[in-house]
């Protein structure tokens, strides 16, 4: 089985999902005893595919002015075709917000099967198993792709952690793009950048962030006074947002923004990756949730499992306490 | 606008004390409560919003036991004009490819400008439903879609990239978009919108029904399939403060005054 890895790229830069992937490729390749190839899909390919050569025996290297972004259209078109005639393979993506637009309608043109936002890859007997993670993050599964001859899997962001080693001098085949002129029906506008607001948590050295687990209609007050006395600002998890209760500028995560402040105190968060993806430059993460098999107490240093209504006001006490 | 919204009835896992069910290939499910996925809700919602302002026809179905009755019916009540049912004992175990085919075959020959669906589901995590249906219909799809608007036969939509950068997307219809949470604010439904809608008819499709046979779904069907699921240990990682809301909370306050939590 031949592996590729897909290289991802943001304004002209190649993007760590990308090295993440060719580290899980590199691995698989060894149990299974196969090639790694990367494949490029960009406006100007070269100086990506040059750095890609560094690390991978094989590069292939496709320039198009449509490949810009990474609009799935434009992607999942091109990839058929040079995917199709190369026999078995097993490619291989970061879960990234742009992949997630691409993977699963490749899988299905390619025919192949697909494991997403997968953390684990193995090998038994001769074929590969992915590990995820469901119901709500909580649970982990291992995945078998039965007797699929094309194998299509994302990789959650973090968990294949990869040094650049400057070590290989690859070859890259540079291919003539294969998209026609027929005009996509998906078009790339513009970035965006998120609103900004009164408090930059990116900046905050000691941070109160709330999740799900304050409920649906929260005693605001009870947080507020305990950052206030903590001197720290609040920041929370996506539901939060959802709900309305706080902007989005205090989200943090991966599709927030990431922090890293020296105390980051976490009240009813379960600890979903796409939130811990945004807390790992904290030198100290405490918890407090009721339900004890929460993932947040994976990352957190450390955690008491309780009532946050009953917690969080005699924390504010005794800090009150020991400050005077 | 003819819009079809793609639903899913999930266990409400986020809060619930989980166990590994006997054979190790599923958790237990007994004891869990069921509800409409928490990203379908805005896509539901999106779909009348869009609907209030454009004019057309709100069609929702589900891939889902019985149960899932009780989702088609709320949808109804929040604005959805019908709802389909597709359901036989042979679908179960279908994994996301299964399910893209059979909600593929039962969209394809229905009017269709806009399909919306949650970008995730909160059981399986995946996120593949949305992007499959567009490759299997032939149209373009964006996911994580957190502002969308509809103009002249176009959808202009914003999508999350990471660290708080969007990017603004246009796409001919027709067309799938996977709706980020967040994305409006789903309507309260009242007692007088359910008891409107309690007496439509929510027509229950078969295998047959949908023009596919047993080996296209369930198990057979699908690509991929789960050797063993289980819970990570507890205990492995924090450094869990025992005793009463009040001692514990004292010995976190000493902590936190150590390491400079208190500023």
């Amino acid at each position: 089985m031949n592996i590729f890895v897909l290289a991802e790229h943001r304004n002209k830069q190649l993007r760590d999902t990308t090295w993440e992937a060719l580290s899980a490729g590199k691995k698989i390749a060894a149990d299974l005893g196969s090639d790694v190839t990367c494949l490029v899909l960009a406006d100007a390919v070269d100086e990506m595919a040059d750095k890609l050569a560094k690390e991978c025996p094989k590069v292939i290297a496709v320039e198009d002015a449509r490949f810009a972004t990474f609009n799935s259209e434009a992607f999942m078109k091109a990839l058929v075709p040079i995917l199709k005639d190369r026999g078995p393979f097993i490619l291989l993506m970061g879960n990234s917000n742009a992949i997630i637009d691409l993977a699963p309608g490749l899988s299905v043109v390619l025919d192949a099967a697909l494991a997403t936002d997968c953390f684990g890859l193995e090998v038994q007997d001769g074929k590969p198993l992915a590990v995820r993670q469901v119901y709500s993050y909580k649970v982990n599964t291992t995945v078998s792709f039965k007797d699929s001859e094309r194998i299509v899997i994302t990789l959650r962001a973090g968990s294949f952690p990869y040094a650049l080693a400057d070590s290989e001098s690859g070859a890259v085949e540079k291919i003539a793009s294969p998209l026609g002129d027929e005009p996509l029906k998906k078009r790339f506008l513009n970035y965006l950048e998120a609103e900004k607001g009164d408090v930059d948590i990116a900046s905050a050295d000691i941070i109160v962030s709330l999740g799900r687990g304050i409920g649906d209609e929260p005693d605001m007050e009870v947080f507020e006074s305990l950052a206030d006395t903590m001197g720290g600002v609040l920041a929370c998890s996506r539901p939060i947002v959802d709900k309305s209760i706080l902007p989005k500028y205090h989200q943090v995560g991966t599709s927030g923004i990431e922090v890293k402040p020296k105390v980051y105190l976490a009240l009813g968060i379960s600890g979903a990756f796409q939130h811990v993806g945004g807390i790992k430059g904290s030198p100290l993460i405490v918890a407090i949730n009721k339900d004890a098999r929460a993932p947040i107490f994976r990352v957190a240093q450390y955690g008491i499992v309780g009532d946050i209504y009953e917690v969080v006001p005699a924390l504010e006490e005794k800090i009150k306490a020991l400050k005077s | 606008m003819d819009i079809i919204v793609c639903m899913k009835w999930t266990p409400d896992t986020s809060e619930a004390d989980l166990a590994i069910a006997g054979g190790g290939k599923d958790i237990k499910k007994d004891d869990l409560s069921y509800d409409m996925n928490d990203w379908d809700r805005f896509a539901i919602e999106e779909a009348v919003l869009i609907k209030e302002k454009t004019g057309g026809k709100v069609t929702v179905v589900t891939v889902a036991p019985e149960d899932a009755e009780e989702m088609l019916r709320e949808s109804l009540a929040r604005g959805a004009d019908e709802a389909f049912h597709i359901w036989d004992e042979a679908m179960e175990a279908s994994d996301g490819f299964a399910t893209a085919r059979l909600l593929a075959q039962f969209i394809k020959d229905r009017p269709h400008d806009l399909v919306l669906t949650g970008t995730l589901a909160d059981d399986n995590c995946s996120g593949q439903t949305g992007g499959m249906l567009a490759a299997m219909l032939g149209i373009p799809v964006a996911t994580l879609a957190s502002g969308i608007e509809v103009e002249n036969g176009k959808v202009k939509l914003r999508r999350e990239l990471e660290g708080g950068l969007y990017e603004a997307i246009e796409m001919d219809v027709p067309c799938v978009i996977s709706v980020a949470t967040g994305l409006n604010e789903p309507r309260f439904v009242s007692i007088r919108a359910v008891r409107k809608v309690a007496s439509l008819e929510i027509p229950v499709l078969e295998l047959g029904d949908v023009g596919l046979d047993a080996s296209q779904v369930g198990s057979d069907g699908s690509r991929v399939e789960t050797v063993s699921m289980s819970l990570p240990p507890e205990g492995e990682g924090a450094e869990i403060i025992k005793g009463k809301a009040e001692e514990a909370a004292a010995r976190l306050a000493e902590i936190l005054k150590e390491k400079g939590g208190i500023g």
